[in-house]
């Protein structure tokens, strides 16, 4: 087995097979059965709130993904230094380049695991099937970047930050802020500094991209420009992470 | 003078404007393809005959689709964006005799007792011609499903927290049986 799938799966058995990781799929699971039971309660959805509700479902997911990305990222090597395991790992007679390819493997691990929890929420709330198989389609090529990013740049502050927490913190900053689409209304998002802020966001991308093929039925061969500003920030995520990573310890 | 030709004059543009209302038909009949009792998601589609029973060119005939819902309480006018993509037709002019014959397919979105109606103007006629209502009713039908709901919503923690129980008996297992012993490579020769 090559170092960097060693790494990526000693990264994800801490999220599958610790308690503390456990802990933390079973809180997603929870908040995605809360959502899931709130709709069950409302008897006055229309037949167009099915694909709302699957839109929904996906924004949350990419949000959680994103959180659970940037928590992996993060304490991919702010929480090693911090662990004194850190040196040690970068002192072993392995390329630097392959520990990274470990670690940023560890972070689409933990993804795929949300990703594969996801699907029987996505499955029961969508029951009419309104581009239910859409929606999860759209999710895994426009929410697997964004997710991803935030892991990257996760783990780009903790290599730049000496304590994990201030890289932790940083992050979610960073998460609220991209993720404010969620929460905005479309009169704020419809101002031209709402529309410049949407045409950059990665996190604008996907839930727009989101909205057009699930609610909207549009084909996702035309979400060209969602799906590029998402590989755009991916790219650039990878290369701060690259570089972070490079200049550690030196 | 001038009032008294004034009056004439109005009176006679009323007419004539009245004239070529009535001149104008609208029939309306629903599809007998309908489902005989619609629930939601279901398609429903209407056919029109419109007609020009006057002697005079209508021009500039628009015809288009209203809803409104009757439901006790909930009386209002629909907003057609998510229930039609045909809403409207457009025909620069309608000569005498002349029938237009249209479908409005409507796709039903919300449960509840509607009313469908098409209308129609022309550039020069003052009064608004109308077919007679269609009514409708929608049965509900549950957007999201209980039964599909509830076992995931409570069956996917369950498995994480026997996951989690599993995880920390065996961390506790472990922890109790202390450090493992080292062994003497003299001892074991």
């Amino acid at each position: 087995m090559s170092v960097p799938t060693q790494i990526a799966r000693k990264e994800a058995g801490e999220l599958l097979l610790n308690l503390r990781g456990l802990v933390w799929l079973s809180a997603v699971s929870l908040s995605l059965s809360a959502f899931g039971l709130l709709l069950v309660s409302d008897v006055e959805l229309s037949l167009l709130d099915n694909a709302q509700v699957v839109y929904d479902m996906t924004s949350i997911v990419t949000a959680l993904g994103g959180l659970l990305a940037l928590v992996v990222g993060t304490d991919a090597v702010a929480g090693e230094r911090e662990r004194g395991s850190l040196i040690p790992l970068l002192l072993a007679p392995v390329a630097r380049s392959e520990i990274l390819v470990g670690k940023l493997g560890g972070v689409l691990i933990a993804w795929t695991v949300m990703y594969v929890l996801a699907l029987p929420y996505l499955w029961a709330v969508g029951s009419t099937g309104q581009n239910l198989l859409d929606g999860m389609v759209v999710l895994a090529v426009l929410g697997t970047p964004v997710v991803l990013t935030f892991g990257f740049f996760g783990l780009t502050l903790g290599c730049w930050l000496s304590s994990a927490r201030g890289a932790l913190l940083i992050g979610l900053v960073g998460l609220i802020l991209s993720a404010s689409p969620l929460l905005l209304g479309p009169s704020l998002r419809q101002s031209a500094v709402g529309r410049l802020f949407d045409a950059v966001n990665p996190f604008s991308a996907a839930v727009n991209a989101f909205d057009a093929v699930i609610i909207d039925s549009q084909a996702l061969s035309v979400q060209g420009g969602h799906v590029l500003v998402a590989y755009a920030w991916l790219v650039i995520a990878f290369w701060f992470a690259r570089s972070g990573f490079r200049q550690l310890g030196r | 003078m001038k009032f008294k030709t004034l009056i004439i004059l109005t009176s006679l543009g009323v007419l004539l404007s009245a004239g070529m209302a009535k001149a104008l038909t609208i029939d309306l009949q629903a599809s007998r393809h309908n489902p005989a009792l619609p629930q939601m998601g279901d398609r429903l589609s209407y056919h029109t005959v419109i007609r020009n029973d006057g002697p005079q060119t209508l021009d500039g005939l628009i015809v288009w689709i209203s809803l409104v819902q009757v439901d006790k309480g909930k009386e209002q006018p629909v907003d057609l964006e998510d229930w039609s993509a045909h809403k409207a037709e457009a025909k620069t002019a309608l000569m005498p005799g002349q029938v237009i014959e249209t479908d409005w397919p409507i796709r039903l979105i919300q449960s509840g007792l509607y009313r469908v109606v098409i209308s129609a103007a022309t550039r020069t006629g003052e009064a608004l011609v109308t077919s007679p209502f269609a009514d409708f009713s929608v049965r509900q039908k549950p957007v999201v499903e209980s039964q599909r709901v509830l076992p995931v919503a409570f069956g996917v923690p369950l498995i994480l927290s026997l996951l989690m129980i599993k995880v920390w008996r065996k961390g506790k297992r472990r922890s109790a049986g202390g450090p493992r012993p080292i062994r003497d490579a003299r001892s074991s020769a």
